[in-house]
């Protein structure tokens, strides 16, 4: 299971894209979909294909003041590794 | 009164027209020609409908529908209107410049199906010289930004060349791999005895698929169900009847599935005559098996009939002649003999392709 670096460029992978599923924001795949919450969203909200991991984690980080940046910096790699694994995201 | 859920998907058989023959066809086997399909204009507004309804994924599938020479205005049609749109082909009647304004269109992912690793097995099954095209419709996927996935049909014929097969589908390079047994409905029904699979493949076949998807662990995704004729449970039938399908045949009638044509007491309504919603809703196809009403023992006091349903309402009435009864794929079924019947422990003859007398399926104008 690949890691993304802090050079990386998560993108969403080809048949992967945003969608809407009531009041919810869905990611739209071809076996279905998911929800994406919270943290999620405003991670994969970076997600571009143009920003690198570095950057996705120091805009979150600036976003968050309070928030711890080790659980950040966590938190955004083992996302990506997630949906990494589910080939939503490329990197 | 059953909780009314909403549609997650929508299966558009856009035509029943099909340059090839396969002998596990699941169209039925009276196919509607194309003088009574839909217009454009009706395809159009029930993409909308659909959407507003909740669906979010459309399947439009066939009959192959690049038949239908206005496939990229419906495809436009499907994506402007906010679905997810998958086409499911034999990549016949699809040429690079085809597929790329289909993809411009709004295209989202491209399912080919193969029928076997080399080209005369593959076109005897099709019935049609289908193979090498397809092999040069991969390469015009590869091209373009579309997810891909590769769809190995497999049956009794094919499935000692399983492992040659996966090794085939990697060279289309798809992103995943589905590996679809296949299931009696329509033509693969009247076909069952030559495609029935043996114990013993069914066993091999779990032990190659495991192992492919180790060696292919974060290049390609593969996924394979247990056909039901060998597994202990029944599946879920489309999700259950009712709950997140709907499926549109060429000719505007509204289905909970792709077989409950053949239920005979069921009366499909149209979309040339109600809303898809009223449909959904209220028509008494619909309602016929959502909740837990219409189900006989064992199923209504047995602990899985939330997950199951009682399995496929289709496939119980094909063999048992009652709709309502315990699909027979399931162990604890009364009727669960007439599955185990077809079974086959192992074949210890190959068949060569000459000892095989099967039914083609139909061409339809
Ligand atoms: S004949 Fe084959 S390609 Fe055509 S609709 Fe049937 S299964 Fe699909
Ligand atoms: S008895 Fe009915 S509900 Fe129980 S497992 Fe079998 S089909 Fe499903």
């Amino acid at each position: 299971m690949p890691r993304p670096s802090d050079s990386s460029r998560p993108r969403f992978a080809a048949g992967c894209r945003w969608g809407s599923h009531g009041e919810d924001r869905v990611v739209l795949f071809p076996e279905g979909m998911i929800r994406v919450e919270a943290t999620g969203l405003s991670i994969l909200e970076l997600v571009d294909g143009q920003r690198d991991v570095a950057h996705i984690i120091s805009t979150l980080a600036e976003r968050y003041p309070k928030a711890d940046p080790t659980k950040i910096r966590e938190d955004v790699l083992s996302f990506l590794e997630k949906l990494h694994d589910k080939r939503v995201v490329d990197f | 009164m059953a909780t009314l859920h909403k549609p997650l998907a929508l299966i558009a058989e856009i035509t029943h027209r099909c340059p090839l023959h396969c002998v596990y066809c699941s169209n039925p086997l009276e196919m509607i020609a194309a003088k009574k399909e839909l217009a454009t204009h009706d395809w159009v507004r029930i993409f909308q409908e659909a959407r507003q309804l909740g669906v979010l994924h459309l399947h439009l599938t066939g009959g192959e529908p690049a038949a239908r020479a206005d496939l990229k205005e419906l495809i436009q049609a499907a994506h402007v209107a906010g679905l997810y749109t998958n086409l499911i082909t034999s990549g016949i009647g699809l040429n690079e410049s085809r597929l790329a304004a289909l993809v411009e269109a709004g295209l989202d992912h491209v399912q080919l199906s193969i029928q076997d690793a080399t080209e005369d097995r593959a076109n005897w099954i099709a019935g049609t010289k289908a193979h090498a095209h397809k092999i040069a419709f991969a390469g015009a996927v590869n091209k373009l930004r579309v997810a891909f996935t590769v769809n190995l049909v497999v049956h009794r014929q094919n499935l000692d060349h399983l492992e040659e097969m996966i090794a085939f589908a990697e060279q289309l390079g798809p992103n995943r791999l589905e590996i679809a047994h296949t299931q009696y409905y329509g033509w693969a029904l009247k076909n069952r005895a030559q495609l029935m699979p043996t114990r013993e493949q069914i066993e091999q076949c779990m032990s190659i698929v495991e192992a492919a998807q180790k060696r292919l662990a974060g290049k390609m995704r593969i996924d394979c169900v247990i056909p039901d004729y060998y597994a202990r449970y029944p599946k879920a039938c489309m999700g259950g009847w009712g709950r997140r399908l709907l499926l549109i045949d060429p000719a505007g009638q509204v289905l909970p599935c792709h077989a409950a044509g053949v239920i005979p007491d069921l009366k499909f309504d149209n979309v040339r005559d109600r809303s898809l919603e009223w449909i959904w809703n209220k028509s008494a196809a619909f309602n016929r098996f959502r909740g837990e009403e219409w189900m006989q023992e064992p199923c209504r006091s047995c602990e899985r009939r939330t997950e199951d349903f009682g399995g496929c309402r289709c496939q119980a009435f094909l063999l048992t002649g009652d709709m309502t009864a315990t699909d027979p794929a399931c162990s604890l079924a009364p009727m669960h003999h007439l599955v185990t019947s077809q079974q086959i422990e192992k074949h210890d003859l190959r068949e060569e392709t000459t000892d095989v007398s099967w039914s083609y399926r139909a061409t339809v104008e």
